[in-house]
């Protein structure tokens, strides 16, 4: 049978199958709407900040972010004076990105160097999955999680990387699952795989 | 096929909480959702939870949507997603026999040849593996193009390519075995 | 109302300079016996020891293995487990060996929710296999000095950038072993460390150091190597 044969018949035969289910498909849209009943659209993130912070809530949510954003900058000004100091202290050698396993979680990598890429994490997970994070050499092992904004299921984190290599792998509610697809390799640990990225200097991450 | 402008004036006011914009929007696509979950699930009651499903969560996470991306694209996403769920949950969960298994067809006023090919294909495509499965309702339901399938299942490309060619040939396959 | 908002902020100021600096500072000794004592570690003395050595070297992950003890103390398992974890991290240090790899190792087990009697030996392992590669790269010829201390020779590479090559080699066999594979496919062993090697000249290793180590190891050394690790 030629291809283009049986491209047609494929056609024929789903087409065919969803008519035979006309009569299941019949007032869907009304069992639908009534389940849906009272509800509405959920409100975004941006749009409760936004009532939040809105002018005629009072000055007292805006005090807050005041006082939050001047602390955030001195400590920016206290790391960066504390990362100068070390840098007196003891001079690299050799211009290495930071050993892997020295790399703090990337939120608090005052050391960061400009050699960071931002790494890409995706992750496509049941829907009603609560949580899905990544836990690898990057952060300790510590959960990072993964966002899924449009609720399409697919999940994703961009992480700031220091060239090298990293292992790692992700949480799907609790559940390991180490066959990313988008790792350069996989190896063996503790009885199941764990995947592995190479972060190369500038570029692409290969 | 739906001017975009038209649909975006729906989405809208879905959004507002016009019900009536959100149940024309599942009238359009009920069919296209329903036959996507039916191709990748091959049981009827679960297509139609599932297409069912898959409305309700679109509603309700209806302003995380990008109003200039597009639906079509979102809205299989969703369903896809809640397909290979399903069939998670069935894999763990094995039932003796699924009730509403599309078997082959019977119509009985129809042509026998083209009623016989078609129980072919029906059975073929239930013992395809759902990697390959999943791209070909896509492409030949759906009518969708390679990079719409690569976003929806969330592969490269490439991968759709081959599997849809492979996909193809042990259909071909499984038919002639069945004969 | 004026008076208390720039009270705070100048709280908050001194606060977070004050963190600031202190977290970038080397953690003091004294930190760990905290953590040591509320596992609780059998010999606690032992430990700080071992950590003190590894305080005197400039790649010691201090803050890793103060997170991984406080990890510990807080794991469900009975604490004659949770030391047992520790024992191959002290044991390297003692021996002047690398624990990044180790503590990485550990920190992995603890995520996955991994039994600590597994993890356990897997760590034991690994820390086998660290100070055979260490040993078959003196035997070849390659030593670590002291940073700052004149170079000998070429092939004597400076403590830091010794351990990165170390680490990764032994990790690189312990993968294939932990993945089923046979000591004996010295081949196989020899490629993937290769690889990674390779993978990482020019990014966290010097090209002059990945060198100097695929041209002097041959096959029938990771043999050997992988076979002290099984044995």
């Amino acid at each position: 049978m030629p291809h283009d044969e049986l491209e047609r018949i494929l056609r024929d035969t789903l087409q065919r199958e969803v008519a035979e289910s006309a009569p299941r498909l019949e007032g869907l849209e009304e069992r639908i709407l009534s389940d849906l009943g009272e509800r509405r659209p959920r409100l975004g993130l941006v749009e409760w900040l936004g009532q939040l912070l809105a002018p005629t809530r009072g000055g007292r949510v805006g005090q807050f972010a005041i006082v939050g954003a001047t602390a955030a900058a001195f400590l920016l000004i206290g790391l960066f004076i504390s990362g100068d100091l070390l840098d007196r202290v003891s001079p690299p050698q050799f211009e290495l990105a930071p050993a892997v396993a020295s790399g703090a979680a990337p939120m608090a990598d005052e050391d960061s160097v400009s050699g960071d890429q931002q790494v890409l994490f995706v992750v496509p997970a049941p829907l009603n999955a609560k949580t899905v994070v990544v836990v690898g050499d990057f952060n300790h092992w510590e959960e990072t999680a993964l966002t899924d904004d449009d609720h399409d299921g697919i999940w994703t984190a961009t992480i700031p990387l220091a060239p090298g290599r990293y292992e790692y792998g992700f949480l799907i509610d609790g559940r390991w699952w180490g066959e990313d697809p988008r790792a350069d390799e996989h190896v063996q640990s503790f009885g199941e795989y764990s995947s592995v990225r190479y972060v190369g200097r500038g570029g692409d991450g290969a | 096929m739906y001017r975009v402008q038209d649909e975006v004036s729906l989405l809208r006011a879905s959004l507002d909480g016009d019900t009536g914009a959100w149940g024309e929007m599942i009238s359009r696509y009920k069919d296209a959702v329903f036959g996507l979950c039916l191709g990748f699930l091959r049981n009827r009651a679960d297509a139609e939870d599932v297409a069912h499903d898959a409305f309700i969560r679109a509603y309700v996470n209806l302003r995380r949507f990008h109003l200039d991306k597009r639906f079509s694209t979102w809205l299989f996403t969703i369903a896809a997603n809640l397909c290979r769920n399903r069939l998670r949950y069935r894999k763990n969960h094995p039932v003796a026999e699924l009730p509403d298994q599309i078997k082959g067809g019977s119509d009985p006023a129809g042509d026998v040849a083209r009623e016989d090919r078609q129980t072919k294909v029906r059975e073929a495509l239930g013992r395809l593996p759902y990697g390959y499965r999943a791209p070909l309702v896509l492409r030949f339901y759906n009518d969708l193009a390679y990079q719409e399938i690569a976003g929806i299942l969330s592969i490269p490309e490439g991968t759709v390519k081959t599997r849809i060619h492979r996909g193809k040939a042990m259909l071909k396959q499984l038919m002639e075995e069945g004969a | 109302m004026r008076r208390r908002v720039v009270a705070s902020l100048g709280l908050s100021l001194a606060t977070l300079l004050i963190i600031g600096l202190v977290g970038m500072a080397q953690i003091p000794l004294a930190e760990f016996e905290g953590p040591l004592h509320e596992i609780p570690v059998a010999n606690p003395d032992r430990y700080l020891r071992a950590i003190d050595i590894g305080l005197g070297q400039p790649d010691f992950p201090a803050e890793e293995l103060l997170r991984l003890l406080e990890r510990l103390v807080t794991h469900a398992a009975p604490s004659p487990e949770k030391e047992a974890v520790l024992l191959p991290i002290v044991a390297a240090l003692e021996e002047g060996l690398p624990i990044e790899g180790l503590v990485n190792k550990a920190f992995e087990g603890l995520a996955r929710r991994i039994p600590l009697p597994d993890v356990e030996h897997g760590l034991h392992q690994r820390f086998v296999l660290l100070g055979e590669v260490r040993d078959l790269l003196y035997s070849k010829g390659i030593f670590s000095v002291a940073p700052g201390a004149p170079q000998s020779s070429p092939s004597a590479i400076p403590t830091p950038r010794f351990n990165q090559l170390l680490i990764n080699i032994a990790d690189a066999i312990g993968d294939h072993l932990e993945g089923g594979g046979s000591p004996f496919d010295g081949h196989v062993l020899f490629q993937m460390v290769r690889e990674r090697l390779i993978m990482l000249e020019g990014v966290t290793l010097p090209p002059e150091d990945v060198e100097l180590v695929l041209e002097r190891l041959e096959p029938s050394d990771l043999t050997d190597a992988a076979l002290a690790a099984v044995s």
